[in-house]
């Protein structure tokens, strides 16, 4: 065994150099693994279909967004041309813009939306902390009973809602729909955490319990860091359902000035298609899809599933 | 610096009748390094996080110094702990993680980074302050653990294994630097271990635990040399300590065509007809296969400075005169030999303990028998 080890150490120190080796592009997969079989065949088949035809529709509503009516319905897979040669690339996006009040509903969705995430998050958090890691007696029945809140569909309560804030005359309000929206998505955000904090590891509770932080103190500063990929997935998956909120804009929103994207876009498909301005009312369609889709794009990658990495071993 | 007692203490887990610490009496005195050791769910960990104030104690009491710390909240029991698995915040760099305590305790930012230094540098880990723990190989991870206790400067040092998610190169040496440390520091310490090697190294004292109970609470070379009943001679000791059992006549106890005479004492201890004899592997003389036990080797670990030979006999349940239906199986027996000696498997031999090196222990009890 000595002299083997000798004798390749005295290679490496005799002047040739050690054949470069390089690693395969594709590292070879485990045996078996690649096997055709005629699951994977129609799973890649219905995956990539589904793929392609989401990218064509978002192709064409970009593309139609730029194009005039004519363009639209005789070439709808075709780049934009008219506009362009026009000079006024952007004339369907600066349409939809100033006559639908698309500013004004802008504003109020983003302030909307970011005020509502924000807000069912640091609700939530707390609450799904103390309903998974406290102890708390009933805490199981508790969960369960928020639960039972996703199953109800927020459609039937349409009306009941209508009158109650009728009342208390926060109809027509942003804050009255604020209040809403909030309420109706607590349910899934807290038991969408309660399993994230649930997964994370007890010692690190008793670590600080241990370096003397209190309940609060160790709630702050060492489980909300470690559930940050949670959160971030909750504020995401809640933002982009506000976003596209529809059927409670319409119902509780009745001014122009109140009006978010979704509910102004509603509006605006009634005149836009009165005066076949389609290539507005697609460019309309895009500055709503657009954030959300550029929002995901950034925030997906920052839920990091391997944050807790490097707490244990 | 503190004592630590456990009076009585006793804890209960949901739905099991037995408690998984029954009535635990142990005093630990001040600036002493005992060691919790047992097998998996004797308890040891249980009594640890008793201690640190993680589990209730359902009976009995719990003692750091001159408090009763039963009910105490763990942050006002003035303990540091060093988790199995390190449990450091992944979120907070090395010097974060050390100086959280004295962040929480208010401890003014000069004085907190002077105490991180200090204990950074105990441990070697100044490089490393401002890396985060995933950034850090296993045995940095262990010091930063370690760091963080030593940095409270507190009463007791409470550790959970902290040795055994090392490779076995790394745990041995850290195994002499933390029992070095705590030497120099002199901070009481009890730390919990399934390993024997790492409980005779290290430990001033080493409490042998079994299903919730205290077996025996002894200085490493008095539990090596005096194992209290059978449970502890073969838990103490590696390889295990060879158990025969063997019938008792008036003579004393045949062994291998030997009788180990029996004083009176013994004799008047023993409460059955069969008693236990211990003998540790490097307890027996080798002779020539006529003579004394006859043994066949069936396995030989070589070790280079020593040598251990395992083989079977029967010969001593013959002698015992028990009939064949009820003959128990051929005892494996474990001989030392000095290393690189000349036997192999299947070879015969006899084998004959030597003198002082018998323990006999009562079989219906499993206690030992008086030794005078």
């Amino acid at each position: 065994m000595s002299t083997t080890a000798l004798s390749s150490s005295s290679t490496g120190s005799t002047g040739q150099p050690p054949p470069r080796r390089k690693a395969p592009r594709r590292p070879k997969p485990a045996p078996g693994t690649q096997r055709i079989s005629p699951l994977r065949v129609i799973g890649l088949t219905v995956v990539w279909l589904f793929t392609a035809f989401n990218l064509l529709v978002l192709y064409w509503l970009i593309m139609a967004a730029f194009k005039t009516p004519l363009e639209i319905f005789r070439e709808p897979l075709s780049l934009p041309a008219t506009l362009f040669e026009r000079g006024t690339p952007f004339r369907n996006f600066v349409y939809a813009w100033e006559s639908a009040e698309f500013g004004t509903a802008f504003l109020n969705t983003v302030i909307l939306v970011a005020v509502c995430s924000v807000v069912i998050v640091l609700v939530s958090a707390p609450a799904a902390y103390a309903l998974s890691r406290l102890g708390v007696r009933g805490s199981g029945p508790m969960t369960a009973f928020i639960a039972i809140g996703m199953g109800v569909p927020f459609q039937t309560v349409i009306i009941p809602l209508f009158i109650a804030m009728s009342e208390i005359d926060l109809n027509n309000n942003l804050f009255g729909l604020a209040l809403i929206y909030v309420a109706l998505s607590l349910p899934f955000t807290v038991f969408l955490l309660t399993g994230f904090f649930r997964s994370l590891p007890d010692e690190l509770e008793e670590a600080a319990s241990i370096d003397g932080a209190s309940a609060t103190r160790t709630f702050w500063s060492i489980m909300l860091p470690l559930a940050r990929g949670g959160l971030i997935t909750a504020l995401i998956l809640n933002a982009i359902g506000l976003w596209n909120e529809t059927l409670l804009a319409i119902v509780f929103l009745q001014e122009n000035a109140n009006f978010t994207l979704a509910r102004a876009l509603f509006t605006f498909y009634n005149a836009a298609s009165y005066q076949s301005e389609y290539g507005g009312l697609l460019a309309g369609v895009a500055i709503i899809v657009l954030p959300m889709l550029v929002m995901y794009i950034l925030l997906a990658r920052r839920i990091i599933t391997g944050l807790t990495l490097g707490a244990g071993k | 610096m503190a004592t630590v007692s456990f009076r009585g203490a006793t804890r209960y887990y949901a739905g099991n009748d037995k408690p998984a610490v029954d009535g635990l009496d142990l005093e630990v005195a001040d600036g002493e390094f005992l060691v919790l050791v047992g097998p998996s769910g004797c308890g040891k960990s249980t009594t640890l996080r008793m201690l640190a104030g993680l589990e209730g104690v359902d009976d009995g009491q719990i003692w750091i110094g001159d408090k009763n710390v039963t009910d105490m909240e763990p942050r006002a029991r003035d303990i540091a702990m060093v988790f199995q698995n390190y449990a450091l915040y992944p979120h907070m760099t090395v010097h974060e993680n050390i100086a959280f305590h004295l962040k929480i305790a208010k401890m003014p930012k000069d004085q907190r980074d002077a105490r991180v230094q200090e204990a950074a540098k105990l441990l070697d880990l100044e490089p490393y302050l401002d890396r985060k723990p995933a950034k850090l190989s296993g045995g940095q991870r262990q010091r930063v653990a370690m760091g963080r206790a030593i940095v409270r400067q507190p009463q007791v040092f409470c550790m959970d294994e902290p040795l055994s998610n090392l490779d076995a190169k790394l745990r041995v040496q850290t195994r002499t630097q933390i029992a070095s440390l705590q030497r120099r520091l002199g901070t009481t310490t009890i730390y919990v271990t399934h390993d024997q090697v790492e409980a005779m190294t290290m430990g001033d004292r080493v409490a042998v635990m079994r299903d919730g109970l205290l077996q025996q609470c002894d200085t490493p070379v008095g539990l090596f040399a005096k194992p209290r009943n059978v449970f502890v001679a073969g838990f103490i000791g590696s390889p295990a300590m060879n158990l025969i059992p063997a019938r008792l006549s008036d003579a004393g106890v045949a062994l291998g065509g030997a009788t180990i005479p029996l004083t009176p004492a013994q004799k008047a201890a023993v409460t059955g007809t069969e008693v236990i004899v211990g003998i540790r592997p490097e307890g027996w003389d080798t002779v020539a296969a006529s003579e004394g036990l006859p043994v066949t080797i069936e396995a030989v670990e070589e070790l280079g400075s020593d040598q251990y030979l395992y083989g079977s006999s029967e010969a001593e349940v013959v002698a015992a005169g028990e009939d064949v239906e009820h003959r128990e199986a051929p005892h494996p027996i474990v001989i030392r030999t000095p290393g690189m000696s000349d036997w192999s498997r299947g070879q015969q031999l006899g084998v004959r303990p030597r003198t002082g090196a018998v323990h006999l222990f009562d079989k219906e009890t499993g206690n030992r028998l008086p030794d005078a």
